[in-house]
């Protein structure tokens, strides 16, 4: 979890794609803008108000023309909100149900003010009170404000997201997912989010070319591909089918890097904006946003560690290369000794390794790996 | 089973030989390679050690295993790293077999062996200044 240090000439990013971070709103919602413009990012979602409180504070005029100029200065191409927590459009109570459609209706409103385009939300839970009720009360709720907010004219869609299957939730399987769809019927203001942490623990793996292919099949038949408007791209702590959400950086979870390449390359997801919602936002966002721009652009950032006497041949004793995806050791070594002629001696003597295992030249290389170079060992 | 480690703090011989002291054994016998005063004609004040310790780790078990398949025997082997003083012990092997020709031959084939491939480095202190050790050569420190 470390993070790295500047990469020695980077290579150009050339990908079109919109990727970003859940931004905190401290010091006031615009801020998740400038701070996620600073990190690189070209599409940020936000909570639009306390994600833990059923009132907030009323939007002013004031706030909405902040916000929107700033929207303007920072260019950030696409806006997303994620709604409350205590939001349960399934609810059994009526009184749970009436509250959390009003709050709902103030989540639309709010983000369609702000010209934030999908509000993202989990599809409530059905707290043992009878699933088929939960999904078809949770169908009515989607029926009855996108109604209502379609004859306000409020623009704000609604995203509804993948879930891991923790406690009662609703919506982790993608038939369920598909039922309430084919339940509300078609309505452009309605669309999905998927998200990588909770498709995998819910036990659908992702994790190479085939396995992800088999889920993105998956999803495309009993949801709809052309539903999907967000992705929430987050590694996992836990294992596939866990039904345990607990999000880890991009790589270095149980799911791995593999995914994220595929996710961020893939033709028929390139239209759909990607977000991070990763741990330790102030230092690892942009991390993460980093990795996911490089993968987008074909790139792999790699680490070369230096032992030995090679070691003080560089300012820092572990140099972080780019290298164009599909590259092996060669790659690395000619790109190491490019950026510092001093190491020529590297391609003739020394050893490399990753991990526990020696590397062959042809080795191919992936995002995030570390090659140690091995000098003539001199122990005993 | 054979025991392998890396660390910081000095080596304890004693326990090292308690390890492979085992009642089969009718031999037990350990080397010990300790930091000398002198290196390549130059005085030498102190040595620090340095290690890619995920293989260094793997390297040395993978040479007990097969120096105690090779020769029936049981062997413990620790490598000190960071700065050692001199006289002080820089590696450790400890041997225990049936009989004594063994023990001698598999101690001789530890040692040798992680000299050559176990991913450990030596930087050698000297008055004029210090130099890394990498195989047969010595490279001065640059600054």
């Amino acid at each position: 979890m470390t993070q790295a240090n500047p990469v020695i000439n980077p290579l150009e990013r050339t990908h079109t794609r919109l990727i970003g971070a859940h931004m905190p709103t401290s010091g006031g919602i615009q801020k998740s803008l400038i701070s996620g413009k600073e990190i690189g990012c070209t599409v940020v979602q936000l909570f639009t108000g306390s994600p833990r409180q059923w009132s907030h504070p009323e939007l002013t005029e004031e706030t909405v023309q902040l916000f929107r100029a700033t929207h303007a200065e920072t260019g950030i191409q696409e806006l997303i909100a994620h709604d409350s927590y205590l939001i349960n459009l399934a609810a059994p109570d009526p009184a749970v149900m009436n509250r959390s459609r009003g709050a709902f209706r103030s989540e639309l409103d709010r983000a369609s003010r702000l010209g934030i385009s999908w509000v993202v939300t989990h599809m409530g839970a059905h707290l043992n009170q009878g699933e088929d009720e939960a999904v078809q009360r949770l169908i009515e709720s989607l029926k009855l404000i996108l109604d209502e907010t379609d004859a306000l004219g409020w623009t704000a869609g609604i995203a509804l997201e993948t879930t891991a299957g923790q406690g009662t939730g609703l919506g982790w399987k993608f038939e369920q997912l598909g039922t309430i769809l084919k339940g509300v019927g078609d309505h452009p203001r309605l669309g999905v989010c998927m998200d990588t942490c909770h498709v995998f623990v819910a036990g659908n793996d992702i994790r190479d070319a085939v396995t992800f292919n088999h889920t993105i099949e998956e999803f495309d038949k009993l949801v709809g591909l052309k539903y999907l408007k967000v992705i929430h791209a987050n590694d996992s702590v836990k294992g596939l089918g866990s039904r345990v959400d607990r999000h880890a950086h991009i790589g270095e979870g149980t799911i791995g890097f593999e995914a994220f390449r595929l996710i961020s390359t893939d033709p028929r997801l390139l239209h759909v904006p990607i977000i991070v919602e990763t741990p330790d936002a102030e230092t690892m966002h942009a991390v993460n946003v980093g990795k996911l721009a490089r993968m987008a652009s074909g790139i792999i950032g790699v680490q070369l560690q230096l032992h030995g006497s090679y070691s003080d041949l560089t300012p820092d004793s572990t140099v972080c290369l780019e290298l164009p995806c599909g590259s092996t050791l060669v790659e690395l070594v000619d790109a190491a000794i490019s950026a510092y002629p001093k190491l020529e001696g590297i391609r003739s003597h020394c050893r490399f390794a990753i991990k526990d295992t020696v590397i062959d030249t042809d080795t191919l290389l992936q995002e995030g790996d570390v090659v140690a170079l091995l000098p003539p060992s001199s122990g005993g | 089973m054979a025991f392998v480690n890396i660390q910081e703090t000095p080596l304890e011989i004693d326990l090292l030989e308690k390890r492979v002291a085992i009642p089969v054994n009718g031999a037990v016998l350990s080397f010990i390679g300790q930091v000398r005063n002198n290196s390549r004609n130059r005085e030498v004040a102190y040595l620090e050690y340095q290690v890619y310790r995920p293989l260094a780790l793997k390297e040395m078990l993978r040479i007990a295993e097969e120096a105690e398949s090779k020769w029936g025997c049981t062997v413990a082997m620790v490598h000190r790293v960071g700065r050692i003083e001199l006289g002080e012990a820089s590696v450790a092997i400890a041997v225990g077999s049936p009989h004594r020709a063994e023990g001698f031959d598999a101690c001789r084939f530890c040692i040798d062996t992680l000299k050559e491939t176990v991913p450990i480095w030596k930087r050698e202190f000297c008055p004029d200044g210090s130099y890394w050790i990498e195989g047969e050569d010595a490279i001065p420190t640059s600054e």
